[in-house]
């Protein structure tokens, strides 16, 4: 064991034997594979296979779930730096109280599936192998997208992309800033449901247009997506826009999406006629 | 919160080669004249790009 993993593990039990949390979100090993896992003051002898992990999960949606239930629950858990983002993003819009959230950082790493040099936070932003294998290869900019197809390559694209979705939402259940109780996405009336393909490109562009001034661009939606569809391209392109008219960067610190906010001055222009 | 909304949907709907088919215009009461000006011009616009590629597909799938 290395020392890294010794000392959060001792900040762990201390923190969970002072009281300053309840229980503590972290990963162990089951059958060679990362899993999440909370540690609580009444099993401090499971803190031994406390890991990091290499598998990513969004342990803030655990929390917030925890904190809908238990809203006065003190959590604790294991922040890489998306973790981190997604918590901004949930104590801004009143999912998480601060005060009762304490992280442990760790650093960022890649995933089984992808090089970590596709999160647009890390630099240089190169495409992993897997991408470039299954998926489309824009990644520096969604804006390459724009300049290198005609809209009618574009469109036809997208609606290949979209009419391979299986309709699994498992886009919407790893992502860790999409915490509505009621989603539109499973409203009868918006989505017919046992239909297949899910109504093209209605369904994703409603999701895309709920990322945007939201996603924090962690990349789990693709790295979970059965059917390879570039999702955080989508949704990336979704925050580009967010910033290019408002200026406007989810996660980055505790300010309010533009989005809901009503009544300030943008310098917002609609396309002429 | 309405041109926010619509200049975040035309910028999406161009990133999926759908530009140009959306479009606002704040029009009072009394102003008869830009009304019947922005509705023909893109009523033509729009007949000149032709019908909606979506329409075709939601026909393939019914």
């Amino acid at each position: 064991m290395d020392i890294a993993i010794k000392t959060i593990i001792n900040d762990v039990q201390r923190q969970l034997l002072e009281n300053q949390v309840d229980i503590f979100l972290g990963y162990r090993k089951l059958d060679g594979h990362s899993i999440p896992h909370g540690y609580t003051r009444n099993n401090l002898e499971e803190l031994s296979g406390l890991c990091i992990s290499q598998n990513r999960y969004p342990l803030e949606k655990a929390a917030t779930r925890l904190a809908q239930k238990h809203p006065n629950l003190k959590i604790g858990l294991i922040a890489r730096d998306c973790n981190q983002r997604s918590l901004n993003v949930l104590y801004t819009w009143n999912q998480l109280n601060p005060d009762n959230i304490k992280t442990i950082g760790v650093n960022c790493c890649p995933s089984p599936v992808k090089d970590h040099g596709d999160c647009s936070y890390l630099e240089p932003r190169t495409t992993g192998p897997y991408k470039q294998e299954h998926g489309m290869d824009f990644n520096a900019s969604p804006k390459d997208l724009v300049d290198t197809m005609t809209s009618q390559d574009r469109f036809e694209r997208w609606m290949y992309e979209f009419n391979k979705c299986i309709k699994c939402y498992g886009c919407r259940n790893i992502c860790p800033v999409c915490f509505c109780k009621e989603c539109s996405l499973e409203h009868d009336g918006l989505v017919e449901p046992g239909v297949l393909p899910a109504e093209v490109p209605v369904f994703h562009l409603v999701r895309a247009t709920h990322m945007a001034g939201r996603c924090i661009d962690c990349g789990l939606c693709e790295d979970t997506c059965p059917a390879h569809i570039p999702l955080r391209l989508l949704y990336r392109e979704a925050n580009e826009i967010v910033s290019g008219i408002f200026n406007f960067q989810p996660g980055q610190d505790m300010e309010k999406s533009p989005f809901s906010i009503i009544g300030d001055t943008i310098e917002a222009q609609l396309t002429p006629l | 919160m309405t041109i926010k909304r619509m200049a975040f949907v035309q910028e999406l709907l161009k990133f999926m080669g759908l530009e140009g088919r959306l479009h606002l215009e704040w029009i009072s009461s009394a102003e008869a004249q830009k009304y019947v000006e922005v509705v023909t011009g893109f009523t033509e616009k729009i007949r000149q790009m032709g019908p909606n590629p979506l329409r075709d597909m939601a026909r393939k799938e019914r």
